[in-house]
């Protein structure tokens, strides 16, 4: 199964659709996806991890809460991620350890500004969970 | 949607409410006949949308840089009624206070030439810039709420910038219903490490030289003696903190839609009443945002004299490095204008557009290589726009887009072969911001001159460009 792709859309920044068979590989691979656009993931090493907790009325939100937390801590911490770990996730609460390393202006991508509802989707599918997001960069 | 437009004259296009029944009061744009083509059909239907909410006063406004945005397009205004009116995260922007400063030099472009490389260099070195550039200011709990509460006069206060420049800065760099207990912890922490940083996506610091006196008469009233001279123009906004403002506010007012059973042709125009506790806590937050945003800019204008003084071994003040002006783009403002003869306070909101006062500075960015211009406020904006002009080119593509049709190493080198100096801490961000990703800023100045909504001045052009 393809963990998330990249949609060309006519107007939004960027939009992305992430899957996967259960709750937790669909917001971890949501939140990769994310941080394609942020960093050079394939070059961040995950030596140094932090431990995130979300909640939200119900799991699309769920989604779009824990995206915008990543982006936060971005700032807060100074760091780039590139690796996600969901350890426990229901439909309104999630507990994740996330992996990354203090930022290098050379590592950085682009500045995402937010997740927003632009055709937001988060669905539940055949073969397990579909999410689309668009972000505002 | 387009088809529907009505030609009042070469400049001015009206969408009457009657193409939709949920309309409320008409829409309009601002753009000569080119602009007009390059704008989006979906970035139109977004000004019905806006026409369709409580208390909205005719007309909605799209600006000849107006391009699709999250809710309404970026480049438009649109203004509301106090009482029946809503005030709403949404119509202001992700990115508070993203505005431009405009710093003028009494240096000629011939001098600054021969320094070009060694200038851009030593700017990119100074001023933390892109998405990993680390802020060197770490401010505690209370000088956060300080700046947020005071904007400009906290950096007088601490040295970052004088008098003269909070005289030269929209609402003199402090819009007094700020409160910082409105702003999430989550906003201030975001906020504490990044005051003094570029960030990225289409902020920028541009030395530019003047090409074209247009208005002679206010570039001396402004300082602007000659050709040649060299300005610098500074573009961001208030970063992580107005980022996370707005996006609590958006969410804030989502409920509210409900609460009080606002009928909303997208969600993402979310709003609340704007004498509600929702929409006046946004108004308190999103103005503590906006002091955020004018004392970033106003301690980068200190790095970049420090640059210059560096560099050309002179005081700042022996090479006249004056603020012009500095202005906001994404801002929500209780502003006074003449309706149907009867003066009214009004929540004008602007997205990606600059105030345009009768005799005060306009300031419209092209996109990277291209010119910029300053421009003079008119009477006729406050008549037409609520007293609005654009602000920048406007996007003729995405950001996506961009990046995959051009690449950023081939337009550093354009650019050079021009003889613009660039520098970016990725090649990607070049390529995202490449000329060609916008619309002509030449029609958009046309556009806006032509309607009468603000006036040329002078033209500027690149020298060397710092891109985050």
């Amino acid at each position: 199964m393809k963990k998330y792709r990249i949609i060309d859309d006519l107007t939004s920044d960027v939009m992305f659709e992430a899957y996967g068979k259960t709750l937790k590989e669909v917001f971890e691979n949501a939140a990769s996806a994310m941080f394609t656009v942020i960093c050079r993931v394939d070059d961040i090493k995950t030596g140094k991890k932090l431990n995130v907790e979300v909640t939200a009325n119900d799991t699309a939100e769920l989604m779009i809460n824990w995206l915008q937390e990543l982006i936060g801590l971005v700032d807060i911490e100074s760091m780039f991620f590139s690796k996600f770990e969901i350890r426990e996730i229901d439909n309104t609460h999630l507990k994740a350890s996330i992996f990354g390393e203090d930022m290098e202006a050379e590592m950085g991508e682009t500045v995402v500004k937010a997740v927003t509802y632009y055709k937001y989707k988060f669905e539940k599918t055949k073969e397990g969970y579909m999410t689309r997001v668009s972000l505002d960069i | 949607m387009k088809e529907k437009l009505e030609k009042v004259n070469e400049f001015e296009w009206r969408l009457p409410k009657s193409v939709r029944k949920e309309m409320k009061v008409d829409a309009m744009i601002i753009a000569n006949e080119k602009i007009l083509n390059a704008i989006e059909d979906a970035a139109v239907e977004q000004l019905t949308n806006v026409a369709c909410l409580p208390g909205v006063i005719s007309p909605v406004v799209g600006l000849p840089d107006m391009h699709w945005g999250y809710g309404l397009p970026m480049g438009a205004a649109s203004a509301f009624d106090v009482n029946e009116g809503i005030i709403s995260a949404g119509l202001c922007g992700f990115d508070i206070n993203c505005g431009i400063n405009l710093i003028k030099t009494n240096l000629s472009c011939i001098e600054v030439k021969k320094r070009q490389k060694e200038l851009v260099n030593e700017l990119f070195t100074k001023i933390p810039v892109g998405v990993g550039g680390k802020g060197k200011l770490r401010l505690s709990a209370d000088q956060l709420d300080e700046v947020l509460s005071r904007g400009v006069d906290w950096a007088i206060d601490n040295g970052y910038a004088t008098k003269a420049d909070k005289a030269a800065t929209e609402e003199g760099g402090m819009m007094a219903g700020a409160d910082p207990s409105k702003v999430s912890d989550m906003a201030k922490k975001r906020g504490a490490p990044q005051l003094g940083t570029l960030g990225a996506g289409n902020h920028f610091i541009e030395v530019q030289k003047v090409t074209d006196i247009i208005d002679k008469d206010a570039a001396t009233r402004w300082g602007l003696e000659k050709k040649n001279q060299t300005m610098i123009m500074l573009h961001c906004g208030s970063r992580g903190l107005g980022h996370q403002v707005a996006s609590d506010y958006l969410k804030i007012q989502e409920q509210a839609v409900k609460k009080y059973g606002i009928w909303l042709p997208d969600k993402q125009l979310a709003c609340a009443p704007a004498n509600s506790d929702e929409g006046q806590d946004f108004f308190a937050a999103m103005q503590a945002a906006v002091n955020f945003s004018f004392t970033n800019r106003a301690v980068m204008t200190k790095w970049i004299r420090e640059v210059f003084e560096k560099v050309f071994g002179r005081t700042w003040e022996e090479m006249g490095m004056d603020t012009l002006y500095a202005i906001a783009h994404n801002i929500v403002k209780l502003e006074e204008f003449k309706i149907d003869g009867k003066k009214r306070k009004l929540y004008v909101h602007r997205k990606g557009a600059t105030r345009s006062y009768p005799g005060k500075p306009v300031i419209i960015a092209g996109s990277m290589g291209t010119s910029s211009y300053l421009l003079q406020g008119t009477e006729n904006a406050l008549i037409k726009t609520f007293g609005s002009s654009a602000h920048g080119a406007g996007r003729a593509m995405s950001r996506h887009a961009a990046i995959k049709k051009f690449w950023g190493g081939k337009i550093k080198d354009e650019l050079s072969s021009r003889g613009i100096e660039t520098k970016s801490p990725n090649p990607k961000s070049l390529a995202e911001e490449a000329p060609l990703a916008y619309k002509d800023v030449e029609a958009v100045v046309d556009s806006v001159h032509g309607a009468d909504i603000s006036t040329k001045v002078a033209r500027f052009e690149p020298v060397g460009v710092i891109k985050g």
